[in-house]
């Protein structure tokens, strides 16, 4: 693709692109979960296969990334006739490639059996994984091939860039985000115009706008699945923020744990490079923006703001006091706006399709703030014990029951629901009464756990929840940064205290320690790691009170996990 | 049985009567249950006072005194004194603070009043449940244990020790010291922390009065304040201490090899090679431009070389004349680096939470048992680094383990088909 040095260029090339748009599409997944099960040998097969019929020009082999329903990844799905084949091998091929494809019938014997019901799903609007959700931003991993720039542009990507940049002025843009309600999608839900009002009037004239691409928490990967899928959504999301705020650089830090998502979003950004949509003068307009990778280096404490902005900085990734915001102060003292992957992506969506639009979904009233209430989509990982695993987007206010149950089809095996872990080591553990909670940032705060980065882990009873709030306490321990002493040493604490209440020698005035030490650490700690991480300990002991006894009291582990407290005898044979 | 309360409310001259009515507190008083007297007067804690109490005692047959007044660290001795001397027990007092807790603190007469009445009300109840007590003498051991060397026991055990008293001063580690000995100089005075420490270490060995147990652990503490019984146990040694002349040739000669942070195996000792040392070079050249050069180099050099060699560290610590400590600092940070050298293959076994409620913590420890070392550690053969990390994001595989580039779903029975596939 050549670069394009005006906008009319980008518009000319757009149309007729989407002249050409193919009449049949194959589509294959192939990232993370897609490869470990072999994805890349299956689309070695259909590329062969396309050779062999002949199938150039007459329909489309399209290689996306994450779609989100990891389970059963690889998928390939037939458009239009709908389609629909989990993990099929690449000895499957020619047979969905002459039954399938040429001859439009589904290949009964490679169709999808739901985990849950174990029904056949015939269509790709009958996944009943799919189908209660609200794919507004996730859809179009299923539209493109995330190495291809034509692929997004074909998709009508970049359109909310050039809008931007030819019809809006930057208050213009800060006053649509705002109206929208956007909160940020990384776990604090701070309304993305006010941060990105104050950044814009905040003293200087060097700014930064940063992507928060590290994702630590465990059980929380919707961000990979964006950056592995739609690349190009979270680089104009960027762009149209640079703008807005004034910035002329940007960053996007990745964790080095997810290699597929660093390379696509490197290649992403050459490309941009080459195709003048980043770097100076974008498409003749005069704006001066670009972007580079930083990648983390395995330490979960640098998902924090001023921790980021250190590593980014070369230094370890040891968080500071925000009494001076980073929007003010941030990378390398300057106004620097923070915003997480899955925030940076919807917003073109918003600029493309408007405020209103967004507003229409969701819970509470934004029309003074966006604090009052929670609107669009969230994308939550739903993992654990659940029949159908994966990436869901649901609008919000949608409860969990819904999502656990019906787009994750209940619980595996057969078993009782007993919790769930949402917002990653940071928020708590909710029990059968919340089930019917709307998801939203409110209702979950109230509850006593944080929607966070949108983890939702489900167990059934054969979850030990004080063996889990141990878990959870050990992560934040090792993951510590070591700075402040409550944090530091608080931590410590409270694990040995649980680890002695797992192992049945837990003392009486242990409680009240824990509860004093939690009290503690929730005050004094320096960053959020600290100040929330005794939330497990607090909600597991108010929804989990009998458990707590039971190890306590009884040196009993109802669930069966507890080591030491689970002992069985061989009972000689007769 | 019923009591015979006497309650005294003292005016502290216009310290508490500017604020508290006093006559109304009073006046509420003689309602209380129980009360036999009360009294009101300018200054309690004066003779007057203290008579006007004893002079009740023997008159009314008084079983129990409250006075309201002042704080207890003034004068609860005085009036314990006073109640002793007219023949009842001094612990069947209490007193209640109408003034530090109430006319001081507060502008408002009437609320000001209310609260004095409930705390007379208060101290009233209270004093009703309390006994007799005696006290008694106990001889002190005129001796004190001290538990940690570092520079404030010493201190401690010092000024003890010139004040005559016997000090056994335990201390874990085999020397005396602690952080200060390893540290250069003092905040904020820039001393040398030697120069302040290594002549207090001397006094101590020296003292006559303290008894120096290193190498030792307290191991039980029974007692009470002036009498404590306590175990210590004192590890073995194998070196007469008396014999000792602290030569050092021992270290010299010693087999065992035992660095803090470890692994526990007896890695051979890194050099700097000079085929290192290029390889080095080239690295640092072509990062030593860029905005953030360090991170750059050491991922550079972790991917040249597998690890970060300390030596390495120290050379570039010269090179680009920034302090080791602060390159240390990066590179122990981050858990990407590794200072020791990494095996041929990587085993990663996820221990995040969806990975761990699916029952990772076993695969781990399959993977323990069959390697025969611990995560964090290299198998002496060099053939695997096993380690855990915290999510790969790939939830919906889990447990999750990733082996070298790979991302599989392990079950811990499969460990030891897939170690030998590896083979």
């Amino acid at each position: 693709m050549n670069q394009f040095k005006t906008v009319q260029e980008l518009l000319l090339f757009q149309e007729s692109l989407a002249r050409h748009k193919p009449d049949k599409v194959l589509i294959v997944s192939n990232a993370t979960c897609g490869r470990a099960h072999g994805s890349l040998a299956l689309v070695e097969a259909f590329k062969e296969a396309w050779k062999k019929h002949g199938l150039q020009g007459q329909a489309h082999l399209r290689v996306t990334g994450c779609l989100g329903y990891c389970d059963c990844e690889p998928l390939v799905i037939i458009r239009p006739g709908g389609f629909f084949y989990a993990r099929p091998s690449p000895d499957d091929v020619e047979e969905i490639i002459s039954e399938s494809l040429i001859g439009d019938k589904p290949v009964e014997h490679l169709l999808m059996k739901d985990s849950a019901t174990g029904e056949t799903v015939w269509k790709e609007n009958e996944v009943p994984f799919y189908r209660r959700q609200k794919r507004w931003i996730f859809a179009d991993n299923f539209e493109l091939d995330p190495t291809s720039l034509e692929d997004y542009l074909r998709n009508g990507g970049y359109r909310a860039m050039v809008k931007v940049l030819t019809e809006m002025k930057p208050e213009e843009v800060i006053e649509e985000i705002t109206r929208s309600g956007l909160r940020g999608r990384g776990g604090a839900g701070f309304p993305t115009g006010a941060k990105w009002a104050s950044c814009r009037e905040a003293e200087g004239d060097y700014k930064y706008v940063i992507c928060n691409a590290d994702e630590g928490d465990p059980g929380s990967y919707a961000n990979r699945g964006l950056l592995e899928g739609n690349p190009h959504s979270v680089i104009e999301g960027m762009i149209i923020g640079a703008y807005a705020i004034g910035a002329r650089e940007g960053y996007v830090y990745v964790r080095m744990e997810y290699p597929l998502a660093v390379e696509l979003i490197q290649k992403t950004i050459n490309d941009c490079r080459s195709a003048g949509k980043l770097g100076r003068n974008i498409l003749g307009t005069g704006f001066d923006f670009d972007i580079e990778i930083t990648c983390g280096g395995g330490a979960y404490v640098c998902g924090e703001s001023t921790a980021l902005m250190a590593s980014i900085e070369g230094r370890p990734g040891e968080p500071r006091a925000k009494h001076i915001h980073t929007v003010e102060r941030g990378l390398w003292d300057r106004p620097s706006t923070l915003n997480n992957v899955e925030t940076w992506a919807t917003v073109p969506k918003i600029i493309k399709n408007g405020a209103d639009w967004f507003t229409s979904v969701g819970t509470g009233d934004v029309s003074e703030s966006a604090w009052g209430g929670s609107k669009g989509t969230k994308i939550f990982s739903l993992v654990g014990k659940v029949n159908r695993s994966g990436l869901a987007e649901v609008p919000m206010g949608m409860s969990l029951r819904e999502v656990i149950f019906d787009i994750g089809g209940g619980i595996k095996d057969g078993k009782n629901f007993k919790g769930v872990q949402t917002g990653g080591p940071s928020g708590g553990v909710l029990s059968e009464q919340h089930l019917d909670i709307p998801i939203d940032y409110e209702r979950m705060d109230e509850a006593g756990s944080i929607m966070g980065s949108g983890g939702m882990i489900v167990m059934d009873e054969d979850t030990c929840m004080v063996d889990l709030a141990r878990y959870l306490l050990g992560f934040l321990m090792d993951e510590s940064c070591g700075k402040c002493t409550p944090c530091r040493e608080g931590i410590i604490q409270m694990y040995r205290i649980l680890d002695d209440i797992c192992n049945g020698k837990a003392k009486p005035e242990d409680m009240e320690l824990l509860h004093e030490l939690s009290e503690v650490l929730q005050t004094a700690s320096l960053c959020q790691l600290g100040l929330t991480a005794p939330t497990a300990v607090v909600t597991t002991l108010k929804y989990f009170p009998e458990e707590y006894e039971a190890h306590i009291r009884e040196h009993r582990c109802p669930a069966g996990v507890c080591k030491a407290l689970s002992s069985s005898e061989v009972a000689a044979a007769t | 049985m019923s009591e015979r309360i006497g309650v005294y409310i003292c005016h502290c001259g216009t310290n508490i009567a500017n604020t508290v009515d006093i006559r109304a507190v009073a006046e509420y008083a003689k309602n209380l249950p129980e009360v036999e007297v009360v009294r009101e007067y300018k200054y309690m804690c004066s003779d007057p006072g203290q008579e006007m109490i004893k002079k009740d005692i023997q008159e009314h047959n008084l079983t129990r005194v409250v006075v309201s007044s002042c704080s207890p660290l003034m004068h609860e001795n005085t009036f314990r004194g006073a109640v002793e001397d007219a023949g009842l027990n001094r612990f069947l007092f209490q007193m209640s603070n109408i003034r530090e807790q109430c006319s001081w603190v507060h502008s408002d007469r009437k609320q000001a009043t209310e609260k004095a009445k409930r705390m007379v009300a208060g101290a009233v109840n209270r004093v009703r449940w309390h006994r007799e007590l005696t006290g008694r003498e106990v001889q002190l051991d005129q001796s004190a244990m001290i538990v940690g060397a570092g520079i404030t026991g010493i201190e401690a055990a010092l000024k003890l020790a010139d004040a005559g008293k016997k000090v056994y001063l335990v201390e874990k580690e085999p020397s005396i010291g602690g952080h200060m000995a390893m540290f250069d100089k003092t905040f904020p005075t820039l001393d040398c922390a030697a120069c302040i420490l290594t002549p207090k270490m001397v006094s101590v060995g020296q003292h006559p009065n303290i008894e120096l147990l290193t190498y030792s652990e307290v191991e039980e503490v029974n007692g009470y304040v002036g009498n404590f019984e306590v175990k210590v146990r004192r590890k073995a040694r194998y070196i007469d201490e008396d014999k000792c002349t602290g030569c050092g040739s021992c270290l010299e000669r010693c087999p065992v090899q035992h660095k803090p942070g470890d692994n526990g195996h007896m890695l051979p000792e890194i050099e700097m090679t000079p085929e290192m040392q290029r390889r080095v070079d080239q690295i640092i050249d072509c990062h030593k431009h860029e905005k953030v050069p360090i991170p750059a180099i050491l991922n550079g050099i972790n991917q040249e070389l597998g690890f970060l060699p300390k030596p390495a560290l120290r050379y570039l610590s010269q090179q680009l004349q920034v302090p080791l400590s602060r390159i240390y600092h990066i590179a122990t940070f981050y858990t990407a680096y590794s200072l020791e050298p990494q095996g041929e293959h990587t085993i990663k076994v996820c221990l995040g939470t969806a990975c761990y409620v699916r029952g990772s913590q076993r695969v781990l420890e399959a993977f323990e048992d069959r390697l025969e070392i611990k995560a964090g550690q290299t198998t002496p053969d060099m053939k695997f680094t096993l380690e855990t990390v915290n999510c790969p994001g790939s939830c919906t595989m889990g447990p999750v383990v990733a082996l070298d580039d790979r991302y599989l779903t392990v079950d811990p029975n499969e460990v030891e088909q897939l170690l030998r596939s590896y083979a």
